[in-house]
């Protein structure tokens, strides 16, 4: 997307970096990622009267994960209508679930239609981040180019955004092609190919049943089978889009419902209550009514309770793996050969492409680059045995940084950016206290952060994730900095209120 | 025995082998035995081999379910697809030995016995249901059987160097197995008495356990009987059922597992041809042969899995 590079105020290469002034100037509030969180902000940010706001991105196209995951079937697998900014509500979603074109055609809107593509710097990679104390101001670092300095920084560079192939046996050896289900290499044709699909995950279930129509042969390699539940999606009428378009009080109205019937759910996921049961039967009878053979279903059904893992909401996924040219195999992989995978059962498994739906590096461990905060304290080692947070959007001894999707914010039951909203205008209301340098920044005092976080660890250990099962949420030695437990509608009152008793302020 | 499971499964994940290591088409594929009398029976006891050690693949599938930690689940998924390996190998063996009937490329997977069809039968339908220790405490007497007994034998039989190379595969795999075996079979046995008693009484009296031991008395039997007319000696077997004995009861926490103690004595009866055991047995294994097929369950799709080729 050329036009917005061209369009970008582009900061200064090194060597003109004495005549060019957009360097030395110290922007209001730095985003690090133009997906769903960096504009979402920047829009907020603006209405908040606060304009000296710039955004950093690596990509050379807003979006984010939607720019990235475009994938065959790939769609998000909460409502589209719950899934948008309640600021930014579209009447025109084409399905209850939209795909991930639609999905990022909407960002693009949000881009556009609020005027931030002006505030974007493409191909700007941020290598660390960097507070003088002194001045307080961030200094941020760029692959390649100039550094900016910002007074505040707002991190939305997004958990899931960092796909590499994993680490397995042997991958260096294989011959044919390897995709990530994150970079999707569209050029690659699919027809007559005899597939593998390594992952069972919530974007695999989505490209297994349109990998089926096109390959030869497809091959799921199974590790953990995950809980399936049925996906109620259906083509949105004309009425409703003209309805919404008329009265935007009704779009309203259905996504409050929506919500609330979200809310529900985290009476099953997120604890173990009758609900969850009542989920788990769902699943099964799911699972009996589309599954015929007993063996695969074995083989399918899930030994963790429900909610533990992501739920996979999918309507042809178990249709899809019964097709004839396609195969279940849940045999461990032993490793990849040359021209296939060899799983212990002693058989090489010959395919021409491998698919990695592997998922992602979580940024559970630490940060994506080094961050420096008061006298130069890194924040990957303070996050190494695990990432902590004040109310998830702020850390004690880094002023004046926030995070969108920091420690324990990511929801199991309802919609990201409902989540995500509320970090926002909490952010918003946080940067008003140093806009304009009546003050030099404000930190959370380190004791307000401990607390909060042993609420939020003992909290988490009556939950459905901390009961056993092995999950992307859990770091490796078990530690969940990724959930927020409870209701959204609970972690949305918390961050409504901005205690100052919580803050130094300098 | 005090084992690192840990460490067991870092060398689980590190000793992987697959069929296609083997050379298939070796020279000494005659050398499998010159006697055709000897042959037919051989191919019965490759069959009976193949299907042992796929049974046993789906024991391994039940106890992942019950481990009681993620790594032991993990070595039993492992040991799973190891088992199912073996059995892969021996209709490879079969196959490379002209004991697999129809069409050459597209070989029929070998009949199972009466007895193990029944097997088949239960641990498709119960198995899982099983507690760790009664398929925990089973797998490692079976185990060293087929290690000590069967496996030594067929190499004493066969000279084709293609069967060794894949049982010294196989048989390092085993040894993983017993030694995981025999520590969760100690593991059984941690807890105080009247619990362990209590607790195995109440077991025993599950019916569904009793249809499996109805189903797998007389399989035994039955491979005993096969193999006795095979040429295999007695004594063999007596020593395999003494080597788990005397591994199984070397520690007190083993000795202590009632399923040990069960198994052990039920092992000893087995090999004494004079025991007063072998009067119901036998009669049950006479029994099923008359058993109606139409009785049977529909053959379950993970037996279809079996194959001998390398790749798929």
């Amino acid at each position: 997307m050329t036009q917005y590079q061209d369009e970008a105020p582009v900061a200064g290469r090194r060597s003109r970096r004495a005549a060019d002034p957009v360097a030395a100037k110290v922007v209001e509030v730095l985003i690090v990622g133009a997906g769903f969180a960096g504009l979402g902000a920047a829009i907020r940010l603006r209405a908040a009267g606060i304009t000296d706001v710039a955004i950093v991105e690596r990509g050379s196209e807003v979006g984010g994960t939607w720019r990235d995951n475009q994938y065959p079937g790939a769609a998000c697998d909460i409502p589209s209508n719950l899934y948008s900014f309640s600021f930014a509500q579209n009447p025109e979603w084409t399905r209850g679930y939209s795909g991930s074109r639609e999905i990022l055609e909407y960002i693009r809107g949000l881009a556009r239609d609020n005027d931030l593509l002006p505030l974007i710097r493409f191909q700007h990679n941020v290598e660390a981040l960097s507070f003088d104390g002194g001045k307080g101001l961030w200094t941020v670092t760029l692959s390649g180019r100039d550094p900016i300095i910002a007074r505040s920084v707002v991190m939305a560079q997004g958990p899931l955004s960092n796909a590499g192939l994993p680490n397995m046996r042997g991958i260096e050896s294989f011959k044919g092609k390897m995709i990530h289900s994150a970079r999707w290499d569209h050029s690659y044709d699919f027809t007559g190919k005899r597939v593998a699909v390594i992952g069972t995950g919530a974007s695999a279930v989505q490209i297994i049943p349109e990998l089926v129509k096109i390959a030869d042969k497809v091959k799921v390699f199974q590790r953990t089978p995950g809980w399936v539940l049925p996906r109620l999606d259906f083509q949105s009428p004309e009425w409703t889009k003209a309805l919404f378009k008329k009265l935007p009080f009704s779009q309203t109205a259905v996504r409050e419902a929506m919500y609330w019937v979200h809310e529900s759910m985290a009476l099953g996921m997120i604890w173990n209550t009758p609900m969850t049961r009542a989920l788990e039967l769902l699943g099964n009878r799911f699972r009996e009514a589309q599954v015929k053979d007993a063996w695969l279903r074995r083989q399918l059904t899930p030994d963790f309770k429900i909610g533990c893992k992501r739920v996979l909401m999918t309507n042809d996924y178990y249709p899809a793996l019964q097709q004839p040219n396609c195969e279940l195999i849940s045999w461990p992989i032993a490793n990849l050969s040359e021209q296939g995978i060899r799983s212990v059962e002693g058989i090489e498994h010959q395919v021409d492409c491998i698919v990695f739906a592997t998922g992602f590096e979580v940024s559970k461990n630490g940060t994506p680059f080094p961050v420096h905060g008061l006298g130069g304290r890194d924040l990957n080692a303070e996050w190494s045995r695990g990432a902590q947070a004040y109310k998830s959007v702020q850390v004690s001894g880094y002023p004046n940084l926030y995070f969108t999707f920091g420690p324990n914010s990511g929801p199991g039951h309802n919609s990201a950016l409902v989540y995500m909203e509320s970090q926002i205008d909490y952010i918003v209301r946080s940067v008003g206290q140093v806009a304009g340098g009546q003050l030099k920044y404000v930190d959370v005092r380190a004791d307000a952060q401990k607390k909060y976080n042993e609420g939020i660890q003992k909290r988490l250990a009556k939950t459905n994730w901390n009961s056993g099962c092995k999950s992307w949420y859990l770091s490796d030695d078990g530690f969940n900095s990724t959930m927020y437990p409870g209701f959204a509608t609970q972690f949305a009152r918390q961050m409504a209120s901005f205690e100052l008793r919580d803050y130094r302020l300098v | 025995m005090q084992l690192d499971i840990d460490k067991m499964l870092v060398k689980i994940k590190n000793s992987q082998w697959a069929l296609a290591d083997i050379d298939w088409d070796a020279p000494g594929r005659e050398r499998v035995t010159e006697n055709v009398e000897q042959y037919a029976k051989l191919k019965v006891f490759m069959a009976d081999l193949m299907w042992i050690e796929h049974v046993g693949a789906r024991a391994f599938a039940a106890m992942a379910k019950k481990a009681p930690n993620d790594t032991l689940a993990e070595i039993y998924r492992y040991f799973h697809a190891e088992e199912q390996r073996h059995a892969n190998v021996e209709m490879a063996l079969m196959k490379r030995w002209g004991m697999l009937e129809g069409d050459h490329d597209n070989p029929i997977l070998p009949e199972p016995n009466i007895n193990l069809r029944l097997v088949i039968d239960w641990l498709d339908t119960y198995s899982d249901e099983m507690p760790l220790e009664v398929l925990g405490s089973v797998i490692p007497s079976l185990e060293i059987a087929l290690d000590g007994a069967l496996c030594k034998f067929l190499l004493d039989t066969v000279q084709d160097p293609v069967c060794h190379a894949a049982f010294e595969k196989i048989n390092d795999d085993e040894s993983r197995h017993l030694g995981v075996g025999f520590h969760v079979l100690e593991m059984m046995g941690y807890g105080k008495t009247y619990q362990l008693a209590v607790r195995t009484a109440g077991t025993l009296l599950n019916p569904k356990l009793l249809i499996g031991i109805a189903a797998y008395l007389p399989l035994l039997n039955r491979m005993r009987d096969n193999l006795v007319k095979l040429g295999l000696k007695e004594e063999r077997l007596y020593e395999a059922m003494n080597k788990y004995k005397k591994i199984g009861g070397r520690t007190e926490q083993g000795r202590r597992n009632p399923w040990f103690q069960i198994i052990s004595r039920q092992s000893a009866m087995v090999v004494d041809r004079k025991s007063l055991y072998h009067v119901p047995v036998d009669a049950l294994v006479r029994l099923t042969d008359y058993y109606p097929r139409r009785w049977l369950k529909a053959t379950p799709t993970w037996v279809k899995g079996l194959t001998w080729k390398t790749a798929a």
